[in-house]
């Protein structure tokens, strides 16, 4: 299914994900479905715009994901509103799937979820009952330390009705960065080659020593959350990293715990950041390499619907200024190993020899038809890609058969307690894009929002504290606090708490907990304990907030627009 | 008559695109200056949000505008079909603001100007339907949901005979069913 295909969806559940403040282009489709007179049921703690649309709205309490999705299936189930046909001729697993989900009844679901059990019943009945239904979640689902579970648990709601296959059904992940699917598709994980093609696979690792002409190694590499244990713990001086080199990401910024970070990157031997502008990790590298942004260079970009999409370049980058790709291959060369690439289009060409489902995803077939889903296994103009990854329920399995597949649910790895009561998730703004490495140099995005950032926090709460619109507070947990403004709002719940991460000052990553799902390795973000401290001292705070501000960008060597904040 | 932008809260995703459109608008090519005198950062709308609604918030250009009445420097003028204020002759004290009551003017400083104290000159600021602007209100052409539309009197017209379409049939919904 693709983006496109959202608005015309008789169903969508749209769980743990806010298109308006992440993807607004996506969050039109859902508003246009809604005029349509699509169906919306929102899971998510927060009013989000799209929870202020909605035919249901299910506020559960943060963590409580797995519990809600299981009791939905067996709602499902025990109502008699499952798609018995379907699971009978394209599905395994069925019966090991209702003895999980068998106690996970409504009335169970509400103490975890504090969701009404008959509002559980109402929506799980929406959902199997209005076709096609559409799935699409976010951050809210995978970053957890129980997030593949509730991925597969929302892929078992889809099974179990027969949700796949077809136009503006199925299971959507919105992912949380621009072409992230283009990385993973290209390669950029630990335990893959471009197209998912395994390195432990020893007759693809022959297919690409051949093309490359190199031996490669056999092992699984290491997650970017595996690097601080890597950098400070390991004690196998053969495991131990002594060299990082980061391009396009922030780590000092993004990832949990950046005290963690700090150190990691302060006692790694050699640490190289090649970016489009300064940033907190470039504060901590030995080498900056600058490269090109978007609208400098070509390239293709895949869409969070396994669209391949050119992008070109607009403007020519200043004189010595070079490209991701031409960096990479001047660095590789000498490092021995030589590369010659005229331009994007020739690796692009020796990328999709060497994958199967991408071969047929030709420069000319994306100029001609936007967008090419893969799999494209066939470079003739007549294989447009594949817009239905599991049409007629053939499931990319060995037997093409879907599979159920259910788990308990478990609470978050760190829960409020007397010492920090409260809980915080991070979440998005419109306006600043993740790290704000693009948007932070955009005068009049940084005009709308600035440091220190806010925390939202529930007006019942702000009041109890004394709290007002815009105060500066200290919020800290076990691991580090930072400075923020307080802004009351009654679309979260009482008890909980959530801030952007993308502020240098009100750097809520000082706070999170660095937990990470046992398979996806992606950190709990959305959930760790904290606390709010009143400062009795607002001028002192303004001014300290200030000279905060104004350090960093000295360290960063930022002098344009001084005095402007 | 004046005309007004009216925006959808069923539309809204809150995402202030309207609001930097604003200012783009109003500041033109400023905004790409690197000197932070030559520009300024005055959205002439607000974006609101409650607990169920998202929506901008501007002004509503008044048949009898209390922002006019009230201003004792003649700087508030219908032009247009628009109230617009002549920031030139603003003196700055704060009537207007005081008077409206959609809280659609805010007082603001303007970019290199500077008054008898030596700070910036602050004016009263409220939209203007961006008067002399080509391709009318920005803020209406940059919504990504098109959930800002520009009412004039035709749409007015339209729709007050769409909701006295609407009162007749409730009127006798019993006999219909």
């Amino acid at each position: 299914m693709g983006i496109p295909e959202i608005e015309d969806a008789g169903c969508l559940l749209c769980f743990g994900y806010n298109g308006a403040d992440s993807h607004p282009i996506v969050a039109r489709r859902i508003v246009r479905g809604k005029q349509k007179g699509m169906k919306i049921i929102c899971v998510d703690p927060r009013v989000t715009e799209t929870a202020r649309i909605s035919d249901m709205h299910l506020q559960l309490k943060g963590g409580s994901n797995l519990a809600l999705v299981n009791a939905m299936a067996n709602v499902i189930w025990n109502e008699g509103l499952a798609d018995i046909k379907f699971i009978e001729e394209h599905t395994n697993g069925f019966d090991e799937f209702l003895k999980v989900i068998e106690k996970y009844t409504p009335e169970y679901a509400e103490t975890i979820s504090h969701v009404p059990a008959e509002e559980i019943r109402k929506a799980a009945r929406l959902y199997a009952t209005t076709k096609p239904a559409m799935i699409l979640y976010g951050m809210g689902v995978c970053q957890f330390t129980q997030a593949v579970d509730v991925v597969k648990g929302l892929a078992n709601l889809a099974l179990m009705t027969g949700n796949f296959g077809g136009p503006s059904m199925g299971i959507g992940p919105v992912r949380g960065q621009n072409n992230v699917q283009g990385a993973c598709d290209m390669g950029a994980l630990p335990n893959c080659y471009p197209g998912y093609q395994s390195v432990t696979d020893p007759e693809i690792r022959a297919k690409f020593e051949k093309a490359w002409g190199v031996p490669l190694s056999d092992k699984v590499g290491c997650a970017i959350t595996h690097v601080p244990h890597r950098v400070l713990e390991e004690k196998d001086e053969t495991k131990r990293i002594h060299a990082y080199y980061i391009f396009g990401e922030d780590p000092a910024q993004s990832d949990p715990d950046l005290a963690e970070i700090r150190e990691t990157l302060d006692k790694c031997d050699f640490v190289v950041m090649q970016d489009i502008y300064m940033n907190k990790t470039g504060l901590h590298a030995d080498v900056i390499l600058p490269s090109t942004a978007w609208g400098e260079h070509d390239g293709v970009y895949t869409c969070a619907d396994r669209g391949f999409q050119r992008i070109r370049k607009v403007i020519e980058p200043d004189p010595g200024l070079k490209t991701d790709w031409q960096i990479i291959q001047e660095i590789s060369t000498a490092m021995g190993y030589p590369m010659h690439y005229e331009n994007t289009e020739e690796i692009w060409n020796e990328m999709i020899d060497l994958c199967p489902s991408f071969k047929g995803a030709t420069y000319e077939k994306m100029e001609k038809y936007g967008s090419v889903q893969w799999p494209c296994r066939d470079k003739s103009m007549e294989d447009k890609g594949t817009p239905y990854l599991h049409k007629g329920g053939k499931f990319a399995t060995k037997d093409n058969r879907g599979v159920f597949y259910a788990t308990d649910w478990h609470p978050p790895m760190e829960l409020e307690n007397d010492e920090y009561p409260m809980s915080l998730s991070t979440v998005r703004e419109v306006g600043h894009y993740s790290v704000r490495t693009m948007t932070g140099n955009c005068r009049t995005l940084r005009n709308l929002e600035d440091e220190p950032g806010w925390v939202q926090m529930n007006t019942q709460d702000c009041e109890r504290m004394g709290l007002v619109k815009g105060e500066l507070v200290k919020i800290l947990s076990k691991r580090g606090y930072c400075i923020t403004r307080c802004l009351p709002t009654d679309r979260v719940k009482p008890g909980a708490t959530y801030m952007t991460y993308q502020w240098w000052i009100g750097a809520c990553n000082e706070l999170t907990n660095a937990k990470l799902d046992p398979i996806s390795n992606t950190p709990e973000y959305k959930y760790c304990a904290c606390r709010v401290e009143k400062i009795k001292d607002q001028e002192w705070a303004e001014n300290h907030v200030k000279e905060l501000y104004d350090e960093i960008r000295t360290q960063m060597g930022i002098t344009a627009g001084k005095g402007d904040h | 008559m004046n005309y007004f932008v009216k925006g959808n809260p069923d539309l809204c995703i809150g995402c202030r695109t309207c609001m930097i459109g604003c200012v783009v608008a109003h500041e033109g090519k400023h905004i790409f200056e690197v000197d932070p005198d030559s520009y300024t950062f005055n959205p002439r709308l607000h974006m609101v949000k409650t607990a169920k609604i998202s929506v901008p918030v501007q002004c509503k250009h008044c048949e009898n505008p209390a922002c006019m009445a009230a201003c004792p420097a003649g700087a508030i003028q219908m032009k247009d079909h628009a109230v617009i204020i002549d920031t030139s002759k603003c003196m700055g004290c704060k009537s207007c603001m005081d008077a409206c009551p959609f809280g659609a003017i805010d007082m603001v400083t303007e970019a290199g100007k500077f008054q008898a104290d030596g700070k910036e000159r602050v004016v009263a600021n409220k939209c203007d339907l961006c008067s002399g602007i080509p391709g009318g209100p920005a803020c209406v052409r940059v919504c990504p949901t098109a959930a800002l539309t520009l009412v004039k009197e035709d749409e007015l017209a339209d729709a007050m005979e769409k909701k006295r379409m609407e009162a007749a049939r409730n009127l006798f919904r019993d006999n219909q069913e």
